[in-house]
């Protein structure tokens, strides 16, 4: 109640303008009269307390992006695959890196011999992979592009493990690879590789391993 | 070919969004002799330009170990980690370099690997947050690839580390629920497509470098299901993570 009741006394000094209003006087008229305008005596202190904040260092550790090529499917040709890559850079050595890829096989060579002969469905024909692979950076270096232009650059293996559905079916595959990754800017680079998807097939009856090469040209951003 | 453009498109305006947020960067004062700045982060980088000192430096972003930093005069170039901790902020405090985090008391865990789960090739990925230092929930999804079916295995659990101090060998245990469904490859179809498991597992886990680990794990799995005979399964695995 008091509270309230010094807040309307104040609010009541604020509007009149008044410096001695709170002695329990009368202002004077004249004074009133002469300073209509006059700032209320009350100071609000324009205390801007300075903020003492230190801006956070973005880290740049993760690499996203895209990839397209030529993937050897063993006795089913070659033909076009794209996918997408996501990593992770541990150390300047070590990343950690996802892919996942398609692309459709083509017709293997007892299909092309014998035309009646149907090896794999039309939906069988979608070779779909996901892997994930631990990277190494061989051979750090730079590149240079003529006289004034230098490219930082980077030799690279990953071994990993996924799985590849091909035939309607889901197999566990195995893949090595090697690659060299340009960085056209600190923060955009493209990537060259090539990379064996190893997986075990039943396929044309007997049990063998099959190598599915792929040399892909892809581009990925750093943020 | 076009969902690809889509793509590439689509991470550069994620980029250039990402890169007009950070206006605001960490400026440091040097405090040592000189800083030297390298061509690329990477130890065998050249150095391309020092900045002598009680100059500033603008701290741009960080990739792995190394900072990359830009000199007074404009000069752009990659600070080593350790280095750039022994500049200082300009009302004198050290700079605010965050320290690794530390293996014993981390929480945060992501990682995969490889296994054998009821004679399967297995393809694990989980991630990890640790309640207390000794005490983590993880959570894992699984593929496991074999001739005759594959099963998909989500499990939920509870992991204690017996000697979390214990920086490159630490033996751990635990238990959990999984939930298994099983995809057919040759006839005949299983009795059953999805299961509730319970599972107990034994394991270790140790420190390789910065924030990188391996764990091993071995679980042995009771499956609930509905037939006259009580299913039992067993597994094993060894997969690498980071940890945060």
């Amino acid at each position: 109640m008091e509270i309230r009741l010094s807040s309307i006394l104040l609010a009541a000094a604020l509007l009149s303008g008044c410096s001695w209003f709170h002695r329990g006087e009368k202002p004077p008229a004249q004074i009133v009269a002469d300073e209509p305008q006059a700032e209320p005596s009350i100071i609000e202190p324009q205390v801007n307390r300075r903020e003492v904040k230190t801006p956070k260092i973005k880290a740049k550790d993760f690499e996203l992006g895209a990839y397209f090529g030529a993937l050897s499917i063993q006795d089913f040709g070659t033909n076009p695959i794209y996918g997408v890559r996501a990593a992770y850079h541990v150390s300047e050595d070590i990343f950690l890196e996802a892919d996942v890829a398609r692309s459709k096989a083509g017709l293997s060579s007892l299909e092309d011999v014998f035309p009646q002969i149907t090896v794999v469905s039309n939906s069988g024909r979608q070779f779909t992979y996901y892997d994930l692979n631990v990277g190494y950076n061989v051979l750090p270096g730079e590149i240079f592009l003529g006289r004034g232009r230098a490219f930082n650059n980077a030799l690279y293996v990953t071994l990993g493990m996924g799985a590849v559905k091909f035939a309607d079916e889901d197999q566990f595959a195995l893949n090595f690879g090697v690659g060299d990754r340009i960085l056209v800017t600190d923060w955009l680079a493209l990537h060259l590789d090539v990379k064996d998807h190893v997986f075990e097939s039943t396929l044309f009856g007997v049990d063998k391993n099959v190598h599915n090469i792929e040399a892909t040209l892809g581009i990925t951003t750093f943020f | 070919m076009r969902p690809l453009f889509a793509l590439v498109l689509l991470l550069q305006a994620f980029h250039i969004g990402l890169a007009n947020a950070a206006e605001q960067h960490l400026e440091l004062v040097v405090a040592e002799p000189y800083l030297e700045m390298h061509s690329g982060p990477g130890r065998g980088f050249p150095v391309v330009y020092t900045v002598g000192r009680d100059e500033f430096v603008t701290v741009l972003y960080s990739r792995t170990d190394w900072y990359k930093v830009r000199a007074p005069g404009g000069q752009e170039g990659w600070v080593r980690r350790a280095d750039l901790a022994r500049t200082l902020l300009a009302s004198g405090e050290p700079a605010p370099i965050p320290p690794y985090p530390d293996f014993s008391t981390h929480r945060w865990e992501m990682g995969a690997g490889y296994g054998v789960y009821n004679r399967q090739n297995l393809v694990t990925a989980y991630g990890d947050f640790g309640i207390t230092n000794s005490i983590d929930a993880e959570f894992v999804v699984q593929q496991a690839l074999g001739t005759l079916d594959n099963r998909y295995v989500t499990s939920i659990g509870l992991r204690h580390t017996f000697m979390p101090e214990w920086k490159w060998f630490s033996p751990t245990a635990g238990i959990g629920t999984a939930f298994q469904y099983v995809e057919d490859k040759v006839p005949p179809a299983p009795l059953e497509k999805t299961n509730q498991m319970a599972y107990v597992s034994l394991g270790a886990r140790g420190f390789i470098t910065r924030r990188f680990m391996w764990r091993a794990d071995w679980r042995h799995y009771v499956v609930f299901n509905n037939l006259n005979v009580s299913e039992e399964l067993e597994e094993w695995k060894f997969g690498l993570a980071v940890f945060f």
